[in-house]
């Protein structure tokens, strides 16, 4: 066996593939590294844009006489704008500090105390208008706040990604309006003083009608969630979906809150 | 970036997250030379790359809506100035003053708009999109929701009406509504019109149920000396008479598809269920059955008949074909059984009034005529109706009758399910009839409280109380089906 072994001390010359390997990871990260001065710096920035190449540039014509399709709302989530609901406090100016001029006899006169109505005021707090989460704002309140301050933020809670509610809340209110109808009170146990809110889901179909009606979270009182789930099943249909809305259905979760 | 229009929204705190870290990972491009140089960390480097290079998945588009009960619903408030004259025809002034007077009171009626006062709107009124200033519409003293405007203007024969509904909340995108119309010029066709659109509004702001303007109301009226069977428009206009039979003629009742109108008259000999063709303006033949026969009531389907026939013996109800043919007995036994009245949504049960047991009571049976069950416990029960969304019955009721019980007769509403009642009329004479609008928000009766018989109309809750008849006396009104 000892032939056999013998292969084990012939050692084969690591060392020039070694520097080969070494040499060409090296010169491969010194590629990387100043390609970012020897190619052109143009990543990302022609992405989209008309020119380049030998392809044909594309710009928007404003002046087909079509319907405007309606811009997406902004969203709401990922943008710079500060405070959804409430206001900034205002940023005080900072003067220069003056450099007093020297002088022989510089009394030292005790610093003014500034009164506490003369210190800048505190940002006036905003008006009880902020709408907690998926309670509000244009959708679920009354008509009033969609051009106020707060309303955008409402939106991005209760739209979800898409716009409809901002764009047809005429449509949600039709929807709330004939739940709020169908919903019977009686079925619910008359024992029951008071309960959870149950939240049911379902879908509004492109022609109105209601599907998929789930109970999303139960209020622990089954008489309860049924009526809910009941108030839905009864209605017929909420009427067509904007005709301007191009998805194919919304989803709808509505609770139901019971008190006796 | 396409993650705006990524859907997963009832997750949308985590999506925030998501898309944060997006685009916190695009400014790290920017800064990729910096951080190279910095760490010579080509991996994460390249890691980045292959991030961006697979770029968010699209996802389809889906809304979420959320809302609520007890968040005060109330009635929209809506604005309906006097629209515009489209061109400088001078006819244009009488035909604007019936349009703006049948939008305004059609609206009005409809029971979902609390309209506000024209006395509160501004001086200049929009007549085209670009005129409309949301402010001072969607501010006090208007504070509307919504804003009906448009214009109205004759040219030559023909009168073309612009009509929009505007979302004054939204000043993004407010139409809701914009609507067209020509027809020529008269007075009947500007009222048209304004039914129309009244009706696209009420249908689109009322979850999709059809506005009534444009449904008739039959009723039997004695100003010609006879009882006749007259119709006029749901608002009380537009009154004339229907048959010219000399006769008695009671119970009218419209099909559902509004062609044909069934009637019991008297004859030589007896009651007879008579079909008055409203599309050939005559009467078609119907087959006598013998005995007096009363109560016509269409099924939903407009295939079949119930009425109440006293052919065996003691009146009883039957169903039959359209035709007259096809004649089926659903209840027997002793005591009356009259004024059949089908479940307009399904068509699967009847309703009717049953004197066995004494004073009239309602009673109700599958379409079949098994199952039959009392659902009035006490008092004199006549004349049930049964509403579109096969919910309720309408009915005329002394709850204590007798001699110098309190009360009087009138309109109640039964939840069928639950037995649960209302009552509608309160202190107004005698009321009877009713009969439910196609759209399930009104009823239409007959009362006394003005001193003769006459054709009331209200809200299906009690209020918005009218008049619709004035002169002779009119009685049993029948609301057509749309």
């Amino acid at each position: 066996m000892a032939p056999d072994t013998e292969i084990f001390f012939e050692h084969a010359s690591l060392g020039r593939p070694l520097a080969w390997s070494t040499g060409l990871h090296v010169g491969f990260a010194v590629l990387v590294v100043f390609s970012a001065w020897i190619l052109p710096n143009h990543r990302g920035e022609g992405w989209g844009a008309g020119g380049g190449g030998e392809a044909i540039g594309v710009a928007l014509v404003s002046n087909i006489p079509l319907p405007a399709p309606q811009a997406p709302t902004e969203n709401v989530l990922a943008n710079d704008s500060k405070g959804l609901s409430k206001s900034q406090p205002q940023q005080q100016e900072q003067e220069p500090d003056a450099i007093p001029i020297p002088d022989k006899q510089t009394k030292i006169k005790p610093k003014p105390v500034v009164s506490a109505s003369k210190q800048a005021k505190p940002a006036p707090e905003p008006e009880t208008n902020e709408v907690p989460y998926g309670q509000g704002g244009p959708v679920s309140g009354p008509y009033g706040s969609f051009n106020a301050a707060g309303a955008k933020g409402g939106f991005g809670f209760t739209g979800g990604g898409g716009d409809f509610g901002t764009r047809f809340a005429w449509y949600v209110r039709v929807v709330q309006q004939k739940v709020s109808e169908n919903w019977l009170k009686y079925e619910i146990d008359p024992r029951i003083q008071t309960a959870n809110r149950v939240y049911v889901v379902f879908d509004v179909t492109r022609s109105g009608q209601p599907s998929n009606v789930q109970v999303e979270q139960s209020s622990g009182v089954p008489s309860l969630d049924q009526s809910a789930v009941r108030a839905i099943q009864r209605i017929d249909t909420f009427g067509p979906l904007p005709p301007d809305y191009s998805g194919s259905k919304v989803s709808v979760e509505f609770w139901f809150d019971y008190k006796r | 970036m396409i993650f705006g229009a990524c859907g997963e929204q009832r997750y949308m705190l985590n999506l925030s997250e998501y898309r944060n870290t997006i685009y916190m990972n695009e400014s790290m491009i920017n800064k990729t030379r910096d951080f190279a140089l910095s760490r010579f960390s080509s991996c994460t480097f390249f890691l980045l790359v292959l991030l961006i290079g697979l770029g968010p998945i699209p996802c389809a588009a889906q809304d979420w809506i959320r809302t609520g009960t007890g968040l005060g619903v109330d009635k929209v408030r809506i604005a309906v100035p006097d629209f515009k004259p489209g061109t400088p025809d001078p006819k244009n002034a009488d035909l604007q003053k019936v349009f703006d007077a049948t939008l305004f009171s059609d609206l009005d009626n409809a029971g979902i708009f609390d309209l506000v006062s024209k006395s509160f709107y501004p001086l200049d009124v929009p007549g085209s999109p670009t005129e409309v200033h949301f402010d001072a519409w969607s501010n006090p003293p208007v504070t509307a929701s919504m804003l009906v405007f448009g214009d109205l203007g004759v040219t030559g024969a023909n009168v073309t009406v612009h009509g929009w509904l505007y979302d004054l909340k939204n000043s993004a995108s407010p139409q809701v509504l914009g609507k067209q119309y020509t027809d020529q010029a008269t007075t009947d066709a500007a009222r048209t019109i304004a039914h129309r659109f009244a009706n696209e509004i009420i249908f689109r702001l009322g979850g999709g149920i059809a506005g009534i303007a444009e449904s008739k109301i039959y009723f039997v009226s004695e100003r010609s000396g006879h009882k006749e069977i007259w119709v006029m428009d749901y608002d009380g206009a537009n009154q004339h008479a229907v048959t010219h039979l000399g006769t008695i003629s009671l119970s009218p009742r419209i099909s559902p598809d509004g062609s044909r109108l069934a009637f019991s008259s008297l004859t030589k000999t007896s009651w007879e269920i008579k079909m008055y063709s409203i599309d050939l303006n005559r009467l078609v033949s119907f087959p006598s059955f013998g005995g007096t026969n009363l109560s016509p009531s269409w099924g939903p389907d407009g295939t079949k008949l119930a009425f109440s026939s006293s052919r065996g013996g003691d009146p009883n109800i039957f169903t039959m074909d359209a035709t007259g043919g096809n004649l089926h007995r659903l209840t027997s036994g002793k005591g009356p059984d009259v004024s059949p009245t089908w479940n307009r949504k399904t068509g699967a049960q009847l309703a009717f009034v049953s004197g066995r047991t004494g004073l009239p009571q309602v009673y109700t049976m599958e379409a079949d005529g098994t199952n039959i069950q009392r659902v009035t416990d006490q008092g004199y029960a006549v004349s049930p109706s049964w509403s579109p969304n096969g919910q309720f019955l309408a009915l005329a009721w002394f709850r204590k009758y007798g001699p110098g019980a309190p009360g009087a007769n009138d309109i109640y509403l039964m939840d069928i399910a639950s037995k649960q009642w209302v009552q509608l009329t309160h202190d107004g004479g005698r009321n009877d009839f009713p009969s439910w609008s196609p759209d399930g928000r009104h009823i239409v009766f007959q009362s006394s409280r003005s001193g003769s018989e006459q054709i009331w109309s209200m809200l299906a809750d009690g209020t918005k109380l009218q008049q619709l008849t004035f002169s002779g006396r009119n009685s049993q009104p029948n609301w057509s089906w749309k």
